[in-house]
C-alpha cells in the first residue's frame, strides 16, 4: 500500500506469517484485546474453531504486535477475516498493510479472488480499497448484518463483480453470515 | 459505526472455576488477559506476557460455560502469589473476583501453603482488606503505569493438606481434584508391566 508508512515514530512496521505457537499467541492477543476487550464479543464467538485451519498474519511495530488478520482458504476464494488493529495504533493504515499481505499470499498460492464479510457501516471504506459488493442487500439481521464483498487478487484482471454473483461460490464450511457479520473492521 | 448493547447478563449464572489443564483452557486465560489488560488498559504485549506464563498455574472461571475470568498463581517457598486477576467487563457487576480469590485460597491451602501474596493497586486495597489481606510493609512501587502495594493473607492448611506423609498417589492427582481418583491410579491395575523392566531383568 503506497500510503502505508514503513515506520511510525522511528519504529519499523512489519508483517509476518505466524509460523510458531508464540506468533499465533500474538495474533490471538491482538484479537482478544480488540474484539473481546473493546467490542465485547463473547470468547466463544471470537475463537470459533477455525483458528487451527487458517493462516494468521501479524503486524508488528518494532517488536510489539499491533494488528492481525486470519485467512481461510476455500477452493473459490481466500477469505481474510478477524482483521484487528489495537486501538491506539489506528490511523496508520495497518489494516491496509495486513490486507495487502493477504493479497500477496493469495497470489502466491494461485488464488484469484478475495472474499470478506463486512459491516454495512464499513462498506464505504472497503469500496475505497477496491472491493465490490457481492450482493446489493445485506444478509442477516440487526447487529449481525453483513455485506459480502470481493476483490480480484490481481488488480490487472478485474472481477466481473457484483453483476455476476455466480462467479463466487460459498463453500460448506463458511460460517453463516449471522455468525460473522460484525467481524471485519476497518482499521482506520 | 453502530454500537450494540451488550446482552443483559443472567443475574443467577452458573459459575464454575477450574485449573486450566489443556492448551485450549490456557488460551482462554491468555485471551481474557489480552482483552482486559491490552484491550482496556493499553498494556504492551511484552509486559502482559512477561515470561512467567509457562512456570505458573492458570485458573479459569466460566459463567454459563463462557470464559469470564482468570487468575495466575506462582509458587514460592513461603507463599503463593496471586496475579493477573481478570474478570471481563460484561461480567464485572457479579463480584466474581471474590469467588476467584476464594477458590485460589482454597487451592493453595490444600497444597499446604500458609500465605497468599498479591501486588495490589491502591484503589483495590479496601476491597482486599475485607478478604483478609493486609499490607506486608509500607513500600510502594510502580510498574506498567500503576502504583502498587504488597499485601498478604494468612491461610490455614486443612487436615488433609499435602505433606510428605500424604499417600503418594494422591500427590499425583490433578491438583484441583485431590479428592478424586486420578488417571494414574486407574493405570495401577496394569501392574508394573512395562517391557523395559523385563529387559533389565534379562540383562541381569
Amino acid at each position: 500500500m503506497s500510503n502505508t508508512p514503513r515506520s511510525i515514530n522511528g519504529e519499523p512496521l512489519t508483517t509476518k506469517l505466524a509460523m510458531r505457537m508464540e506468533d499465533s499467541l500474538h495474533a490471538f492477543a491482538v484479537r482478544a484485546a480488540t474484539f473481546i476487550g473493546e467490542l465485547d464479543v463473547p470468547y466463544s464467538e471470537e475463537f470459533d474453531g477455525h483458528d487451527f485451519s487458517a493462516t494468521h498474519i501479524i503486524a508488528y511495530l518494532g517488536s510489539e504486535p499491533v494488528g492481525a488478520v486470519r485467512v481461510r482458504w476455500l477452493q473459490s476464494f481466500a477469505m481474510p477475516e478477524r482483521l484487528a488493529v489495537i486501538q491506539r495504533f489506528r490511523g496508520h493504515n495497518i489494516g491496509g498493510l495486513l490486507l495487502e499481505r493477504c493479497r500477496q499470499l493469495a497470489e502466491s498460492r494461485g488464488c484469484s479472488t478475495l472474499y470478506v464479510q463486512v459491516r454495512p457501516a464499513d462498506v464505504t471504506y472497503w469500496e475505497k480499497q477496491g472491493w465490490q459488493r457481492l450482493a446489493s442487500e445485506p444478509a442477516g439481521a440487526g447487529a449481525k448484518q453483513m455485506i459480502a464483498m470481493v476483490r480480484a487478487v490481481d488488480p490487472s484482471k478485474p472481477m466481473r463483480g457484483s453483476d455476476a454473483p455466480e462467479a463466487v461460490t460459498l463453500r460448506g464450511d463458511a460460517p453463516s453470515p449471522a455468525a460473522s457479520g460484525r467481524r471485519e473492521r476497518a482499521s482506520n | 459505526m453502530t454500537t450494540t448493547k451488550p446482552p443483559v447478563p443472567n443475574l443467577a449464572p452458573e459459575v464454575t472455576i477450574k485449573l486450566a489443564a489443556t492448551s485450549d483452557e490456557m488460551l482462554q486465560c491468555f485471551a481474557l488477559r489480552a482483552a482486559v489488560f491490552m484491550g482496556e488498559q493499553q498494556c504492551p504485549y511484552d509486559e502482559e506476557f512477561d515470561g512467567n506464563d509457562y512456570t505458573a498455574t492458570h485458573v479459569i472461571l466460566y459463567v454459563d460455560g463462557e470464559p469470564a475470568g482468570s487468575m495466575r498463581l506462582r509458587w514460592f517457598q513461603s507463599f503463593c502469589k496471586f496475579e493477573r486477576c481478570v474478570v471481563l467487563r460484561r461480567y464485572r457487576a457479579l463480584g466474581l473476583h471474590h469467588q476467584l480469590n476464594a477458590w485460589c485460597k482454597e487451592f493453595a491451602r490444600r497444597k499446604g501453603y500458609t500465605k497468599a501474596y498479591v501486588h495490589l493497586q491502591k484503589r483495590h486495597l479496601a476491597m482486599m482488606e475485607k478478604e483478609g489481606f493486609r499490607l506486608v510493609d509500607d513500600r510502594i512501587f510502580n510498574f506498567s503505569d500503576h502504583q502498587y502495594y504488597a499485601v498478604y493473607c494468612d491461610l490455614v492448611p486443612p487436615q488433609d493438606a499435602v505433606t510428605l506423609q500424604t499417600v503418594p498417589m494422591v500427590v499425583n492427582r490433578p491438583e484441583d481434584r485431590l479428592d478424586e481418583e486420578g488417571v494414574l491410579e486407574k493405570s495401577a491395575a496394569r501392574g508394573a508391566t512395562n517391557p523395559h523392566v523385563h529387559a533389565e531383568r534379562r540383562a541381569n
